[in-house]
């Protein structure tokens, strides 16, 4: 396995992304693939929240002091590591060029030491968010099936694809209602998509509506950990499956 | 005989029922008819492929002296060949004569739609500039969209891909050459997912990052007008 960069971003806030990360994050490293979270939500993170995780240090930090960015990794399982990011920090683009610069040099070292990196982004198509996109390797957009939803996906794709010539991006369905509204929306998306931009967009997977998702975000423990059987965590844990053995997408 | 344009022609002798007359307006009938025969397409009736790039000529021909833009529209069926296989080649046939009236119903008087060659279809737009002619364009994009044609029993959905391009006085352009850029407009239309309206403007449109309306109308059609064909008794 090379190491990978995956980053999963919406457009639209509060469609899943953070609970989807974590979540498959949680799901991949019980399979034994190393996997490094990043929180790219620079302004609201919250990886960790969900994790239930005591911050020290953050992205914040690690950019201040020169300390040795292992240091700041968080390991809530022996095959996962989070770098968290701090609440409340300005985002990405009061980083002067040399910050952004030394950011990612620091991104790329720390993901060498695992299989797969996940970043979780901000919401919306700020700089923040167009920065850790133009890095990744691979981009997961995540898209429930509300019409704001698939508009701001579809102009994050937009942006992605003019401005950063980005041509693939794999859609993951979440909070459907059946395996049906999960292809009508990835149809949708993807037939705009491929007609007005030539990009590629791929059907990655969906996670169903289930309360076990919100339930678990009020435990601050992820879903797979806390309620393995609902239907969610068995979608996740299917969809970590089949990404440790998709050479295509991932690892 | 006299042989005028305007009057009836009449036996310069002035006999009755001169039978010489008679031979001479059943071939003049008759020329009449292999003429317009030569110009249209059997089937649909539409002007046929040669008449389209006579009357091609002619237009642009017209721009020059006149300034006015000459307007073409490439149309394709979409999916044709799945009405033939699914219903067979008559309910093709009658679906190909049904879009030819839906045409000529749809366009303006002076516009001049022909079949271009099996579901394809052209109409010459005189004195049209490319806006206006992408707005007919839309028209005819919407109202097929929203045509249930009944044909032989079936209730079809048939939806088209179109290419727009106009000549105007800025640019040298030989009739093939405009049919050719139109046409390959209409390819990309086709390329671009079908049941679309495409010219060269929506090239620059695409470069800007605001979402555009046609972007837009993808994104929020409900599902159901989006299947490409549906078929029932
Ligand atoms: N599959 C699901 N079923 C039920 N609820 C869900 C599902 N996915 C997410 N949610 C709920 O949606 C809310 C937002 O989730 P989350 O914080 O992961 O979204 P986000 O995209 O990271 O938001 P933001 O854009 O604010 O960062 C949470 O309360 C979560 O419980
Ligand atoms: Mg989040």
């Amino acid at each position: 396995m090379s190491p990978k960069t995956i980053c999963l971003t919406s457009g639209k806030g509060g469609v899943g992304k953070t609970s989807l990360t974590v979540n498959l994050a949680c799901a991949l490293s019980r399979q034994g693939v190393r996997v490094l979270v990043v929180d790219g939500d620079l302004g609201l993170a919250n990886a960790d929240v969900l994790l239930g995780l005591t911050v020290t240090h953050t992205i914040r930090h690690l950019l201040e002091d020169d300390r040795d960015p292992m240091e700041t990794l968080i390991f809530p399982e022996p095959q996962l590591a989070v770098l968290p990011a701090s609440s409340g920090v300005p985002d990405i683009v009061n980083l002067g060029p040399d910050d952004q610069e030394r950011l990612s040099r620091i991104l790329r070292t720390l993901a060498a030491g695992f299989d797969l990196t996940l970043i979780d982004t901000a919401a919306g198509i700020g700089p923040s968010v167009l920065w850790f996109g133009a890095l990744a390797d691979q981009l997961i957009l995540v898209v429930n099936p509300d019409p704001t939803s698939l508009t701001d996906a579809y102009a994050l794709i937009k942006v992605l694809a003019q401005e950063y010539q980005r041509r693939e991006f794999h859609l993951l369905l979440n909070a459907v209602r059946s395996d049906d509204e999960a292809f009508q929306t990835f149809d949708t998306l993807a037939q705009v998509a491929t007609r007005f931009l030539r990009v590629e967009v791929l059907y990655l997977g969906s996670v169903p509506q289930d309360p076990a998702v919100t339930r678990s975000v009020r435990e601050q423990t992820p879903f797979v950990q806390r309620f393995p059987r609902s239907k969610a965590a068995l979608a996740v844990a299917a969809l970590a499956a089949r990404l440790s053995q998709d050479r295509a997408l991932a690892l | 005989m006299v042989f005028s344009e305007d009057a009836p022609p009449v036996c310069p002798l002035g006999t009755e029922a001169c039978p010489v007359l008679a031979a001479y307006l059943r071939l003049q009938e008759e020329c009449r008819r292999l003429l317009a025969l030569s110009q249209t397409d059997g089937l649909t009736g539409l002007y046929n492929r040669g008449y389209l790039m006579d009357a091609l000529s002619r237009e642009m021909e017209r721009t020059r002296r006149t300034g006015l833009a000459t307007g073409l529209l490439m149309i394709d069926l979409d999916l044709f060949k799945e009405i033939n296989d699914t219903f067979g080649h008559q309910v093709g046939d009658a679906a190909l004569v049904w879009i030819s009236r839906f045409l000529q119903q749809n366009v303006r008087q002076l516009d001049i739609p022909c079949r271009y060659g099996g579901e394809e279809f052209a109409i010459i737009l005189p004195g049209t500039r490319l806006s206006q002619a992408v707005r007919l364009a839309r028209r005819l994009h919407r109202a097929l969209q929203e045509a249930k044609p009944r044909i032989q029993g079936h209730t079809l959905r048939l939806t088209a891909s179109f290419g727009v391009d106009a000549y105007d006085l800025r640019e040298r352009l030989t009739p093939a050459e405009l049919l050719q850029r139109a046409d390959a407009h209409l390819l990309e239309a086709k390329a671009r997912g079908r049941n679309l309206v495409w010219h060269w403007q929506l090239l620059s449109d695409q470069a800007s990052p605001e979402v555009s309306p046609e972007e837009r109308t993808g994104l929020l059609t409900p599902k159901n007008l989006r299947k490409k064909i549906s078929g029932s008794k």
